[in-house]
């Protein structure tokens, strides 16, 4: 088997165990279709355990939307963790317990990495400690800005240390060195099959900026955040998720009111707060897929007809700040 | 007669039955510090309000979880239960994991532990129901409680401000519980006086996670 030829087998071994589907088998005969097939499945057994770096209870990958780092333009990266059965790890606020991964980044020149991208998390707890985090998999995406005019003529070689906390019922802290090494051209980036879906799929978990007529107002009252949301729609079902620690008690039940033209939702103050908040922004969870980042100021005592915030921030907003 | 006082009886206990809240308030920075009794390690019990007219310290417990570790084997808690209970500061640490959970410890255990890691608590207090930690709210190990000779919460979150499982991070930490206890003592007013308490969730009999 040539080079060429091994090389064409294992991307293809790859992009079956991504997307479990044989999509992109291009080989002339049908011989050499099964033969690569067979080899294949061959990589890909081998491969699905030997895919990502070990982290406690899981692996972590460092993947590329891209196939190449396009000069001048921004390409994704993804930190992909995977883990088992029941362990999860942190979203930006973890809650009441545990702590978010963290990344260091390692680049050759003319590369920065720009902030993490955090899909929508879930509620993890029980009646009195409520944390906010992914379980099973869940992946980070970071963006990867590449200066104009870089050249190189060997690969870029793209390095991260990952420090991850993994917990269950106990916490065990991670860290794994991952690496990626990516050639630098000046054509524009074509997308790589391997991982593309994994991109395209994460990205709709990600909080999405609400749409311009949707009215949001916060409302201080006996010890709560009251939510009011006037969306066109009546909503049945919402759950908030603060970006800033320490704001609404976490464990407590989010009281959801059901309104003709969207919801009214009331979030117990947290114990911690002790000094009052200028605005009350965070994950907004209507449903799988439907996650939108709110931003919306106090309404003043007696001024609540000023007290509307509209939502409009790019998701970019979302890294500010964290 | 006899009947009427039995009615009596009833009624008052309706009465008082119907006017307990169904769940206790828990501590909060700035009001009354809840009464508690516990029984330590070493055997003897120990009421919060025998301590009045002392600073106590409260630091729940966990010895499994790494930030907690980052604090014993940095010999960070040991330090400060040290320093603060050699000038008369009352030093509680609890543990509140459920018989079964991570840091759950028998008597003897908590006992061979703190010989060990020469820790220097006035008193472990073993809590597996998590009456106190429930009491105060407990939601991390270590989180701190900082409580005056008035019997008031002067803080109650992080131990510091480094909420990471890195030994290296002790040491350029800026210590919350010693900076309560500093401002207190010098009759200033705490500066800060809540923050999120960073660690593993306390292991209550419940916790899953």
């Amino acid at each position: 088997m040539t080079r060429a030829r091994r090389q064409i087998g294992r991307n293809m071994l790859d992009g079956l165990c991504i997307t479990r589907k044989m999509r992109a088998c291009n080989s002339s005969s049908g011989f050499s279709r099964t033969l690569t097939f067979g080899v294949a499945l061959l990589l890909c057994a081998a491969g699905a355990r030997a895919a990502g770096t070990p982290i406690p209870h899981g692996t972590v990958e460092l993947i590329a939307e891209n196939q190449w780092i396009a000069a001048g333009n921004t390409l994704n990266l993804g930190l992909r963790f995977q883990l088992e059965k029941g362990w999860h790890i942190y979203w930006v606020n973890p809650g009441d317990s545990g702590e978010p991964p963290r990344v260091k980044w390692q680049l050759p020149m003319g590369l920065t990495a720009g902030a993490m991208q955090w899909p929508a998390p879930q509620r993890l707890g029980t009646s009195s400690i409520v944390d906010f985090g992914y379980e099973d998999a869940v992946m980070l995406i970071v963006p990867l800005h590449a200066k104009a005019g870089l050249a190189a003529p060997q690969p870029a070689r793209l390095s991260a240390e990952v420090r991850v906390l993994v917990c269950r019922e106990m916490c065990i802290p991670g860290k794994a060195q991952l690496s990626l090494a990516l050639p630098i051209k000046s054509q524009l980036p074509a997308p790589d099959a391997r991982t593309s879906d994994l991109f395209t799929a994460t990205r709709k978990s990600l909080p999405r900026r609400v749409p311009e007529n949707w009215r949001f107002s916060v409302a201080d009252a006996n010890g709560s955040f009251v939510l009011t949301a006037n969306l066109g729609q009546q909503i049945t079902q919402a759950i908030f998720f603060p970006l800033a620690e320490s704001q609404i008690e976490n464990a407590a039940p989010q009281k959801l009111l059901p309104m003709a033209a969207g919801f009214r939702l009331t979030l117990r103050k947290s114990e911690q707060l002790l000094e009052p908040i200028a605005r009350l922004k965070g994950v907004l969870v209507l449903s799988a897929g439907q996650a939108y980042l709110i931003d919306v100021p106090l309404g003043k005592p007696g001024a609540a007809r000023n007290g509307y915030g509209i939502g409009i921030h790019p998701a970019q907003s979302l890294e500010e700040g964290l | 007669m006899r009947m009427k006082h039995s009615t009596l009886f009833t009624m008052l206990v309706a009465f008082a039955l119907c006017t307990v809240p169904p769940l206790i308030r828990a501590a909060k920075v700035g009001e009354a510090a809840p009464e508690f009794k516990g029984t330590a390690s070493n055997g003897k019990t120990f009421r919060l309000s025998d301590y009045r007219g002392k600073y106590v310290v409260l630091e729940w417990h966990n010895n499994g979880c790494p930030y907690v570790g980052k604090h014993y084997n940095s010999g960070n808690m040991q330090r400060l239960q040290k320093k603060w209970t050699s000038q008369g500061v009352v030093w509680f640490s609890i543990l509140s994991s459920a018989p079964g959970k991570q840091g759950y410890m028998t008597a003897s255990e908590e006992n061979d532990y703190l010989a060990k890691m020469q820790a220097a608590p006035t008193a472990a207090l073993l809590d597996p129901s998590g009456e106190i930690g429930h009491l105060y709210d407990a939601k991390t190990s270590p989180q701190m409680v900082v409580i005056n000779p008035q019997g008031v919460v002067i803080y109650s979150g992080a131990i510091d401000d480094k909420p990471t499982t890195d030994l290296q991070d002790v040491s350029n930490a800026t210590n919350y519980v010693s900076l309560a206890l500093e401002e207190a003592m010098a009759g200033k007013q705490v500066q800060t006086p809540a923050t999120r308490p960073y660690g593993c969730s306390v292991k209550y009999a419940d916790s899953r996670h």
